[in-house]
């Protein structure tokens, strides 16, 4: 019984290192997407919106950081079908 | 003649007394299995639509019927990419398989067929009473608790593997939603940590795309991982027949009825599990929803290549309660997440009492006649809870109201018959 709770402990352990990478970072960098996409900008009054375009260094930034999320999304995708092949079982 | 067949024939004899009759009630016996283990599916897509796009269709992200619909499809095309044979999904808890997954040779034909038609009778109306109640309870837990149930009134308590059902039921039940909402915990706080400064409309509106993204993994990921466990089922139940005699692959008409079985579950959408996921639970923005939902991504893509396949729905209930406690100042309803801990709780055994008093009951009756009436008990049950359901109905039009302290909107308050108390 003992064994089985180590092993279990072990992979739990990995699932929450592996899980703050992805899921806590992604969500950090399309974040820092969203903020790129606002930076040099001017907020409204009521911070709602923005009374200036978009800059072309924020829409690159956020291209980037778009872009590095939705590729992560496509890998989630690999993994899903060949998974098993992938990181054996 | 394989070993399956004499199997069959040799268990019915006693039975009945032609061979016509023997191979007619078992083909009888194995349709009814089949037919169960496809309505078992159904539930599962409709219980865990929920999971996948409940914060969608509560921040906006998707409209409701959006949101099934993509789920639905998303759940079929998983399906069918699924490459990996589940026969192992039900040898990890019961001893009704060897080690290559095949049925034990004892127990092939009718006794294998009825343990696995009573376990699924108990998941099946055990994921009915919880839709019902418009809790988020785990469709592997209703499955493997009926198993589970009726293996132990079938063979004692010899017949469960109690090390597996710890290893890989109740320790991954009871920390896979803490993982799932830690992870989420901390992606929201870093996202509004990040965003504090960014226009508010613009922060809402860039979020619901990275929440569609992330959801739809989630939907992909669902139906990858549990229409797979019914294709195992039915193929189970096809080897102790004897019409499928292969333990490495499963037949097509197998895969194809699955996969439209769960995408159909998926598109009628249980929308009263959704309502508490999405508003019940935590009053959830975008940039929360996105956090939870990359994080049950993260969480349940990462854990099934570690070999412990979490529940997609304790992990998706877990990060959501995460993204509420995550945010500084939001609103988390304890009385509602204890609420569903305790159906959590008691997801597995209450399917295993029903599991076993299934099998108790038509192994008492025996052969066809006692399959063929806890299949009508099993009609009668749905049909009612379905008349239940009618009395508070959720759909599309009301699903995202907002949340009173019930599972049905107040504007028909009167009606209520089920308090979720806050």
């Amino acid at each position: 019984m003992g064994e089985i709770f180590l092993k279990a402990f072990e992979s739990l352990w990995q699932v929450l290192v592996a899980g703050i990478i992805l899921g806590a970072g992604l969500p950090a960098l399309f974040a820092l997407g969203i903020k790129a996409l606002g930076s040099g900008r001017t907020l409204a009054a009521d911070g709602a919106s923005y009374t200036t375009p978009t800059t072309g260094a924020g829409r690159a930034g956020s291209t980037v950081l778009f872009g590095v999320c939705a590729a992560a999304v496509l890998f989630g995708i690999v993994v899903i079908v060949f998974g098993s092949q992938l990181f054996g079982k | 003649m394989n070993d399956a067949e004499i199997g069959v024939r040799r268990w019915n004899s006693a039975a009945a007394p032609s061979i016509i009759s023997d191979v007619t009630e078992a083909l009888f016996i194995l349709a009814i299995v089949v037919i169960t283990a496809l309505a078992f599916d159904f539930t599962n897509g409709f219980h865990d639509t929920a999971n996948a796009m409940a914060t969608s269709i509560a921040t906006g992200a998707l409209k409701p019927k959006q949101a099934v619909v993509l789920a639905a499809t998303l759940n079929l095309a998983g399906a069918f990419l699924s490459i990996q044979v589940a026969l192992t999904v039900s040898n990890k808890i019961i001893s009704i398989q060897g080690s290559n997954g095949a049925p034990i040779p004892e127990l092939m034909g009718v006794p294998i067929l009825t343990i696995v038609f009573a376990g699924l009778v108990g998941g099946i109306l055990w994921n009915l009473v919880t839709w019902l109640l418009g809790l988020p309870s785990s469709s592997s837990h209703a499955l493997f608790g009926g198993l589970i149930g009726s293996a132990i009134a079938a063979l004692g308590f010899g017949g469960v593997k109690w090390d597996g059902v710890v290893s890989s039921v109740i320790i991954p039940a009871v920390f896979s939603p803490v993982v799932a909402g830690l992870v989420a915990a901390l992606g929201t706080f870093i996202v509004f940590k990040i965003t504090a400064r960014v226009a508010t409309g613009p922060r809402e509106k860039g979020f619901r795309w990275g929440q569609i993204g992330s959801a739809s993994l989630v939907a992909l990921a669902h139906g990858t991982n549990d229409a797979q466990k019914t294709m195992g089922v039915i193929t189970l139940a096809l080897i102790a027949y004897g019409s499928w005699t292969d333990v490495h692959s499963i037949p097509l008409w197998v895969k194809v009825s699955c996969a439209l079985a769960i995408a159909s579950g998926t598109y009628i959408g249980g929308w009263r599990v959704i309502r508490t996921l999405g508003k019940g639970l935590v009053e959830i923005s975008s940039p929360q929803g996105m956090a939870a939902e990359f994080a049950s991504a993260a969480v349940i893509l990462s854990s099934s290549h570690l070999g412990m396949a979490l529940s997609t729905t304790h992990v998706a209930t877990g990060s959501i309660l995460g993204s509420g406690v995550g945010r500084p100042g939001a609103t988390v309803r304890w009385r509602v997440a204890g609420r569903m801990a305790i159906a959590w709780i008691i997801t597995l055994p209450a399917a295993a009492v029903v599991g076993a008093v299934c099998w108790a009951l038509a192994h008492a009756i025996g052969g066809a006649p006692g399959i063929g009436v806890v299949f009508v008990i099993l009609v009668a049950a749905a049909g009612l809870m379905f008349r239940h359901s009618r009395k508070t109905k959720i759909d599309p039009n009301n699903v995202n109201d907002a949340w009173s302290g019930k599972l049905a909107p107040s504007a028909s308050a009167s009606e209520t018959k089920i308090p979720v108390n806050v």
